[in-house]
């Protein structure tokens, strides 16, 4: 609008005014008018449809369905449209363009005309809102609550998403992949979330892990399978039962007289993938310990990429025979055995056979046997009768996802560096590498209960954990580490300690203390002593560490008799104990002899060789499995050096490039790291690792 | 005796001259869709009479709000009246609203010379909005306070400010009793001051400029 143009509609304006009416009593009677009416309106209204009063409001009541007043409907009606990511579109950008139109109205529609037939752009606009924000408004009205907040039959755990989940997160939450979502239910965020596990059960998390994961997958097993099944039912159901269940339809053998569908059949491969997404969540720490925890353990260990490990999960298989055990053990322990793992309870004895012969393989599961007869059978015969299933027939590719995932992630905990050093020096001699305990040095025939269970860890705070580092339990034989209390660690010390216990919390490496082999019998002698109770503060040839180094000076400076005192009566207020109350005076007499002999050097202990070093490690870790079901074996030098598959397995001088010492550090490139279920300890890798730098020597 | 008064009124405050300029001006035919601009403003007015009553026995703490307003509601005498007529009030505030601008876009009234007019009109919807928002927790029961959760959950996707934006809305991370006198310093000091001092503009522009003729499809 020019000048011009202007000053004529000031014109017509003026022209127009003039053939007009006084606003008052004209205009304003008219407007009475309308007041009067809107009045008699809003006053019938108040009378006919009062003003309600709910029930006081309860934050904690989270299964209220909220609803806005009317002129707002149509915002929350837009936002089911844009779900997740998409929220700011309807929340934000949607507003803000139809804001915007109305702002600069003015400026972009200058022309002269008025009428709303010359002006076809703005008009259609505004009708285009209008006639939006009328439909969205006529939507929500008419559709039902908004979030799922009513629970139809078989739909607990829309009602559980409901009553605790809704409240915040709407009608949905969108997670990023690559969450443990149950972590986060059951442990809350620091972002204000909650801790939900004190709330629900772990399996009412799953449920809702699984809801939200895959809403398709809800919606198909209230559909489908909730007039028959208990969700928790299936939840907890194996995921190969599950699988089979789909893929047999009527087939499947509780399935076969039931006038149902064949799932098969009535079910795409998609549907089929987010049912069992919705059944089993795809969240790697559960699939972990409910698929693969029973024979692989609960510490995860791999070193290889993630194609070769998705490529192990999905194709399955492969695994190692299992020796005929009847040519080592004599038939009535192979009796033993196969009553244990039976009916555990009707042969306890069999625990220790168990421990020391199968645990290697098979962690702390009972292999499932269904008779005693099948079981004798395959401990005293060996071969192929546990195999890995071919998990990619059974998992959604999700699942898959989310364990390989899982399995990267935990592999790689945190190096917590320092901490793990500390650990690995002041502790793990008694409450072992992984926290699993083993027999007391300090108390005969007593066995230290593992501190890393999430029983354990669960029920004692930090202050607990460095009250007991710092002060020690002196009646269980546990002296004080706190330099206050006499210890060699500083508090900043037992903080790191503190911490790095804590991250066993989340992924506990020790289910069930271990079986353990005896504890030290008052037989032993003098070198089997100070191995196990006095090298872990001296050092295994006497070199120090947080006790005292056994060097010259030292044999200068000390009787047999002031060294026997030392140990017999020990020292107050540090880590040494009085020994005398555990070992007999004979033993001390032998451990003095004994250390009389020491010279404070590391080299002490013998040349590193097959015979001497090498070969009681292979025994232990190894030759179980690889002793009798070919391939590589490590029963005698020269197999350990010749045999195996894919050539020699150890290269003198090259452990880098010697397969042994890969599949042990988890460097080789198939992933699988050795041994598959117990871990060797780091001094005992390294001794095999020096000993092939060395040249693998005989003897 | 009446004009005698008038005169000495008029001597001391011009009334008669603002009286004819407002109210004695001649202005174009216009149809009745031309009321709603007034509608909306009675209905403004009828919030801030009720609006006041309710302040007399409503108290804006979690603890009291819902009993004040169960006492409005159900004892004090005639306080289901006010309530009613505060609430559905807004109702019908907010339709008029609507239905006003529609009106000034359908006649082009925006334009020349009343775009700032229209300006202030556009605030005040908004000005209008926010005081729904902020009255419907006052009450303190199921529905004022999930709709307000999910208020200022919706208030938090905003890009880039938003969580400031709902911790400024909240007072916290959460709601609670920070929210509740918050809304209501909003519900009763600051919107009421901002839609006076608009409505003043918005009211002394539509005299300024006369109100605008209905147009005639040939221009």
């Amino acid at each position: 609008m020019n000048k011009e143009e202007q000053e004529k509609y000031l014109e017509e304006y003026a022209e127009a005014k003039k053939k007009g009416v006084p606003f008052f009593p004209d205009v304003v009677f008219k407007d009475a008018v309308i007041a009067l009416v809107v009045f008699i309106v809003v006053v019938a209204l108040a009378t006919f449809a009062k003003a309600s009063l709910e029930e006081i409001a309860d934050p904690s009541d989270s299964s209220y369905t909220p609803r806005p007043e009317w002129y707002f409907l149509f915002l929350f009606q837009l936002l089911k449209y844009f779900p997740g990511d998409l929220e700011v579109v309807g929340v934000f950008i949607i507003p803000m363009i139809a804001l915007t139109f109305l702002v600069i109205l003015p400026w972009t529609d200058k022309s002269t005309r008025r009428h709303w037939s010359g002006r076809p752009v703005v008009t259609s606009i505004t009708v285009f809102l209008l006639a939006g924000a009328l439909f969205l408004t006529w939507q929500a009205f008419t559709a039902p609550a908004p979030p799922a907040a009513a629970g139809a039959p078989g739909d607990e755990t829309a009602a559980l998403y409901a009553a605790n989940c809704a409240g915040c997160h709407g009608s949905m939450v969108a997670v990023k992949p690559g969450h443990d979502l149950f972590a986060i239910i059951e442990g809350g965020t620091h972002d204000g979330m909650p801790a939900w596990n004190s709330d629900l059960s772990a399996a009412e998390i799953d449920a809702l892990v699984g809801f939200i994961l895959s809403p398709d997958g809800h919606e198909l097993y209230v559909a489908n399978c909730a007039e028959c099944h208990e969700l928790q039912s299936l939840t907890e159901a194996d995921a190969i039962e599950l699988r089979r269940a789909l893929d047999e339809g009527l087939a499947y053998p509780p399935h076969a007289d039931l006038g149902i569908p064949e799932w098969d059949q009535a079910l795409s491969a998609s549907a089929q993938a987010q049912l069992l997404n919705f059944l089993t969540a795809p969240d790697g720490q559960r699939l972990w310990t409910q698929e693969c925890a029973s024979c692989h353990g609960q510490s995860v260990s791999y070193g290889g990429d993630r194609g070769q490990l998705e490529d192990i999960i999905r194709f399955g298989g492969g695994h190692l025979e299992m020796p005929a055990f009847e040519e080592a053990l004599d038939p009535e322990d192979v009796t033993r055995l196969a009553m244990y793992v039976t009916d555990p309870p009707s042969a306890p004895e069999g625990a220790a056979l168990f421990g020391r012969y199968c645990a290697t393989c098979h962690a702390t599961r009972v292999p499932p046997a269904d008779d005693f007869e099948a079981a004798r059978a395959a401990i005293a015969l060996g071969g192929a009768h546990e195999d890995m299933p071919v998990w990619g027939e059974i998992l959604t590719d999700d699942q898959i996802d989310a364990l390989v995932d899982y399995v990267l992630t935990a592999a790689q905990l945190p190096d917590l560096g320092a901490a793990q050093r500390l650990y690995l020096q002041n502790c793990s001699s008694c409450h072992g590498d992984q926290g699993e305990g083993g027999p007391n040095p300090a108390r005969t025939g007593d066995i230290i209960a593992p501190i890393s269970t999430a029983e354990y860890l669960s029920t004692r705070d930090d202050a607990t954990l460095r009250a007991i580092i710092s002060q020690g339990q002196p009646n269980f034989g546990m002296s004080p580490f706190g330099d206050t209390f006499g210890g060699p660690l500083t508090s900043e010390q037992i903080d790191l300690l503190v911490a790095f216990m804590r991250a066993w919390e989340a992924n506990p490496p020790v289910e069930l203390p271990p079986e353990v082999p005896g504890a030290p019998s008052s037989s032993e002698d003098a070198a089997t002593l100070f191995a196990n109770l006095c090298s872990q503060c001296h050092g295994a040839s006497g070199e120090g560490g947080i006790g005292t180094k056994f060097g010259p000076a030292w044999q200068a400076s000390k009787t047999d008799q002031e060294i026997f005192n030392d140990i017999n009566l020990g020292h107050e207020a540090t880590a040494m104990i009085a020994w005398g109350e555990i070992l007999t005076s004979q033993q001390i007499d032998d451990l003095v002899t004994f250390i009389r002999a020491l010279r404070g050097e590391p080299t002490d202990s013998g040349p590193l060789t097959y015979v001497g070093v090498v070969k009681p490690i292979f025994d232990a870790y190894c030759n179980a499995c690889h002793g009798t079901s070919g391939g590589w074996t490590g029963t005698s030098f020269r197999e350990a050096l010749t045999s195996g598959d894919n050539g020699p397995t150890i290269i003198p001088g090259d452990p880098d490039n010697s397969r042994l010492v890969q599949s042990l550090i988890g460097t080789h490139p198939d992933g699988l790291v050795m041994p598959p279920s117990v871990k060797m300890s780091p001094a005992d890798i390294q001794q095999i690792i020096d000993w092939v730098a060395a040249g693998a020597p005989e003897r | 005796m009446a004009s005698r008064l008038g005169n000495w009124l008029d001597e001391r405050t011009g009334w008669r001259g603002d009286w004819t300029a407002v109210f004695l001006r001649k202005i174009p035919k216009v149809n009745w869709a031309y009321t709603l601009g007034s509608a909306t403003l009675f209905a403004l007015i009828l919030q801030f009479v009720t609006g006041i009553l309710l302040t007399l026995y409503y108290v804006p703490d979690p603890e009291q709000a819902y009993a004040s307003v169960d006492y409005i509601t159900n004892e004090l005498p005639l306080g289901w009246l006010i309530r009613g007529l505060h609430h559905w009030g807004a109702s019908a505030m907010v339709l008029l609203v609507i239905l006003h601008m529609v009106r000034v876009i359908i006649y082009g009234a925006y334009k020349y010379p009343r775009e700032v007019t229209w300006l202030t009109g556009v605030v005040l919807m908004l000005v209008t909005f926010a005081f729904g928002f902020t009255g419907y927790l006052l009450p303190w029961d199921q529905r004022a306070f999930w709709a307000t959760v999910v208020g200022t959950e919706i208030g938090a996707v905003v890009p880039l400010i938003g969580d400031w934006l709902k911790e400024l809305m909240l007072g916290g991370p959460e709601i609670s009793g920070l929210t509740l006198t918050r809304f209501f310093g909003a519900h009763v000091w600051v919107l009421p001051s901002v839609i006076l001092l608009l409505v003043g503009i918005h009211i002394f522009l539509v005299i300024r400029h006369g109100i605008s003729a209905p147009p005639k499809r040939n221009n």
